[in-house]
């Protein structure tokens, strides 16, 4: 049995929360980007210090925790942007902190410690693997065998299916099952509220740095758990939007390059359309190909009719393509500049006289997408790394508008972006498709892809697998696309 | 509100640091030496510095970009002999010469910027390996002999003195500095070279030619360094192949110091030329207090590593 209280009085971060967590079980801690979710499990590891407040841990109390004090108690993270020395094998970075006897490093040894480790997870990967090669998902493992090594009491795991495939993620709330079998305690943050009710006992909810509520998971509902997190009720996730009808914008045919083959669709005017699949489906390639950032190999590709040769972003843009990336913080936008430098950014023929720089243009411009994207900013001269999520996603979005495309590719767009300023996005892009903008949209977000797409198309490894409309949407129909498999009748 | 307020201060001194610095170091050899706060002095500061600020200007291009350029001293070194070979020499016209050293160096700045860009490694290792062509190119150009006996026109483009007083070579960096700082910060060009140092790939997906963006940078500060070595030879009279090496360094420090982002992306010119004569002012003034070589590196080093101590600690608060 074990406690661990904390306070902060007086601190916005992190306001007077106490939390406790039992042994052996799941307790997922929720609420919105900043509301002090990391603050809390840094305090908990040793990143930070608390300004006041104790740690209870097996009936002892600390002020604070250094991280080897943390580590040396059994307390593990995995955290969402995993820290790994990415040029080393399996073995070394498994057993990285564990002291050994002597100078030397029995190699073989240690490979086959680590291969029986790995067997545990269901994992049958060379522990010379060196860590670069892993998909996210293997290297997930590789953390939590790490914190077997060490025998950790209480696994922290931050996020972890952010960036996994479905059937990873069956393999992850597994190997959840069997820590906590263990007698292992797992503190469990996520985006992903459907997934807390497949593996959480117990949910605490965290809202502007205040904690508001611990609840068992079978007591409470997504809804409700919705409703604490932002402090009032959504009344629909996914807003309303009219049906399209207008004239075809952007045609595949039997498109190939960049990993893809045989693609055909047709996007119109006013249209979301969809695309689904696992990670390393071929939908971000598909959609560089789509953008010019690769090249096309064979097919064709028509836009208004008129068939396309991009060499690069550059010609994608002049045809009226703009991209919203998947990963914002290193496609996306750059980070370290101001809102309206990165506005301006795509814009820089329009905005300057000659080379000159038009610092007027430039600030109407920004004005001008900050009112209509409702980008939250008390200046437009801020960073972007100082707005949250869904602020930084409306500056890329903003960015691509400004070079006035028809076609809008948006690439994951409520990554990391918490529940309140998702339904934000969602009415953005219906806005945009209102206006007469053809939308491609690849999720990995089952409901989002159902609650926004007209039409979506499947792939799986490179191919085209499926097609479907609205009327036939089917969660396990398009699962099964998507790992290539035909759907029963 | 004391909290922003400490923010603030906190903020101002990091972007003042360098200014602040500057005029401390002129108080402090003011008060040890009669003989540094004189007329005569602080022209000489200013002449000496004259080609190093043109040069880190050229530095600071390339490192906004996302580059770093190790061979800009041999560059100098061949443009500086070549041309102070032909004009003792050859009867080779002043304009004619001063126009080959800079398109010598622009070449040898777009060279670089090829190879990294064919070579895809970082510009680092690309300039490690031409600084050592250029060398070689310099000491087959000039036999290791030194070259005097310029023309007096060459010579008055170092030393000369436009209304009897002011010295030419300072009007020209001012002139070349002022553009290149208007280019940097006011026109879209500059915009895109900021943009492909920050984030290449975001530049790249925005629709920037981040490579072509990266090739320029380097061949406009090759037009720089070249600028830098025709000052440097018209004010020495003249040249052999150590002229102008290792200047890429205290190129470097002058950008470090005043908070030029290694990474690229980030930059400011003023605070670059302010660096400079930081450096200038520092290395002049410990002559003047009559500290020896040796003690001087140290205090050098000391300086630097206590300035990027501030004004981390400011960027941080």
């Amino acid at each position: 049995m074990r406690n661990i209280t904390k306070e902060y009085p007086g601190v916005k971060a992190l306001n007077d929360v106490s939390i406790s967590f039992e042994k052996g079980e799941v307790h997922a801690l929720v609420g919105e980007n900043g509301a002090g979710k990391s603050t809390f499990i840094k305090s908990i590891t040793g990143a930070i210090r608390p300004t006041s407040g104790t740690i209870v841990f097996e009936g002892k109390e600390y002020p604070h925790l250094e991280p080897n004090q943390a580590i040396e108690l059994g307390i593990a993270a995995v955290y969402q942007e995993l820290v790994q020395f990415e040029a080393m094998s399996i073995a070394d970075n498994i057993f990285m902190s564990e002291k050994s006897a002597g100078v030397m490093l029995n190699d073989k040894e240690r490979c086959k410690r680590a291969a029986e480790l790995l067997k545990i997870f269901d994992c049958d990967l060379d522990p010379r693997t060196l860590i670069r090669d892993l998909s996210i998902a293997n290297r997930q493992i590789i953390e939590l065998a790490k914190a077997t090594v060490k025998k950790a009491k209480v696994v922290i795991m931050d996020e972890p299916t952010a960036a996994i495939t479905v059937a990873e993620q069956e393999k992850l709330y597994k190997l959840v099952h069997k820590l906590k079998e263990d007698g292992v305690t797992v503190i469990y943050i996520s985006h992903r509220l459907e997934e807390l009710f497949e593996i959480c006992d117990r949910v605490s909810i965290l809202r502007d740095g205040q904690y508001v509520k611990t609840v068992g998971i079978e007591e409470t509902s997504k809804n409700e758990l919705i409703a604490y997190m932002v402090g009032r009720e959504l009344t629909s996730t996914y807003p309303e939007k009219k049906p399209c009808t207008g004239e075809v914008l952007l045609e595949a045919e039997d498109l190939s390059g960049n990993g893809v083959e045989h693609i055909s669709f047709k996007l119109h005017r006013g249209e979301i359309l969809g695309f689904a699949g696992l990670v390393g489906a071929g939908r971000t390639e598909l959609m560089h190909v789509i953008y010019g950032a690769a090249k096309k190999t064979a097919g064709s590709l028509r836009i208004r009719g008129e068939e396309q040769r991009f060499a690069s972003p550059n010609d994608g843009m002049k045809a009226g393509v703009g991209l919203i990336p998947e990963d914002r913080k290193f496609q996306g936008c750059f980070i370290d500049k101001a809102i309206d430098w990165n506005i301006a950014i795509s814009d820089l023929s329009e905005l300057s006289d000659g080379i000159v720089m038009n610092s007027r243009k430039e600030d109407a411009l920004a004005e001008e997408y900050k009112k209509k994207l409702r980008i939250k900013t008390p200046n437009l001269k801020q960073k972007v790394s100082g707005l949250s999520g869904g602020n930084q996603q409306k500056v890329v979005i903003a960015k691509s508008l400004a070079a006035n495309p028809d076609i809008l590719i948006f690439d994951e767009p409520t990554r990391g972006i918490d529940v309140g300023a998702r339904h934000e996005i969602y009415v953005l892009m219906n806005e945009l498709a209102e206006q007469g903008k053809g939308i491609l949209m690849v999720s990995s977000d089952m409901e989002e892809l159902l609650g926004m797409s007209e039409r979506i198309i499947v792939l799986h490894e490179g191919k085209q697998t499926g097609e479907l409309t609205r009327s036939e949407f089917d969660q396990k129909k398009i699962l099964s696309y998507a790992s290539g498999l035909t759907p029963e009748a | 509100m004391e909290n922003t307020n400490k923010k603030r201060i906190g903020k101002l001194l990091s972007e003042l640091s360098m200014p602040i610095l500057l005029v401390a170091l002129i108080i402090f050899f003011s008060i040890m030496s009669s003989n540094f706060l004189t007329a005569y002095n602080l022209t000489n500061i200013l002449v000496q510095n004259v080609h190093v600020a043109v040069c880190s200007t050229a530095v600071m291009i390339i490192m906004i970009s996302g580059g770093c350029d190790l061979s800009i001293g041999y560059q100098m070194s061949v443009a500086a002999v070549l041309v102070c070979k032909l004009l003792s020499t050859t009867q080779i016209p002043v304009a004619l010469a001063v126009i080959l050293a800079i398109v010598i160096c622009s070449a040898l700045g777009c060279f670089n910027g090829i190879m990294a860009l064919k070579l895809k490694s970082h510009t680092m290792i690309v300039t490690l390996g031409t600084m050592a062509i250029f060398q070689g190119i310099s000491y087959l150009i000039s036999e290791s002999k030194t070259y005097h006996n310029m023309p007096k026109a060459f010579m008055f483009i170092g030393q000369g003195k436009l209304f009897g007083a002011v010295p030419l070579n300072v009007i020209i960096m001012i002139i070349v500095v002022v553009a290149a700082g208007f280019v940097m910060s006011k026109t879209s060009i500059g915009r895109k070279v900021y943009a492909a140092g920050d984030n290449p790939e975001a530049g790249r997906l925005a629709g920037l030619n981040v490579s072509r963006i990266k090739v320029l940078s380097f061949t406009v500060a090759g037009v720089l360094v070249g600028i830098s070595a025709v000052l440097l030879a018209s004010r020495a009279g003249s040249a052999d192949s150590s002229t102008g090496t290792g200047i890429e360094f205290t190129g470097i420090t002058a950008c470090v110091l005043s908070g030029v982002a290694l990474k690229g992306g980030e930059g400011t010119l003023w605070k670059v030329i302010v660096a400079v004569f930081v450096l200038g002012v520092l290395s002049n003034g410990m002559q003047l207090i009559n500290l020896g070589t040796y003690p001087q590196y140290i205090a050098k080093g000391v300086i630097m590593l206590v300035s990027l101590y501030l004004s981390n600690r400011n960027a941080e608060a």
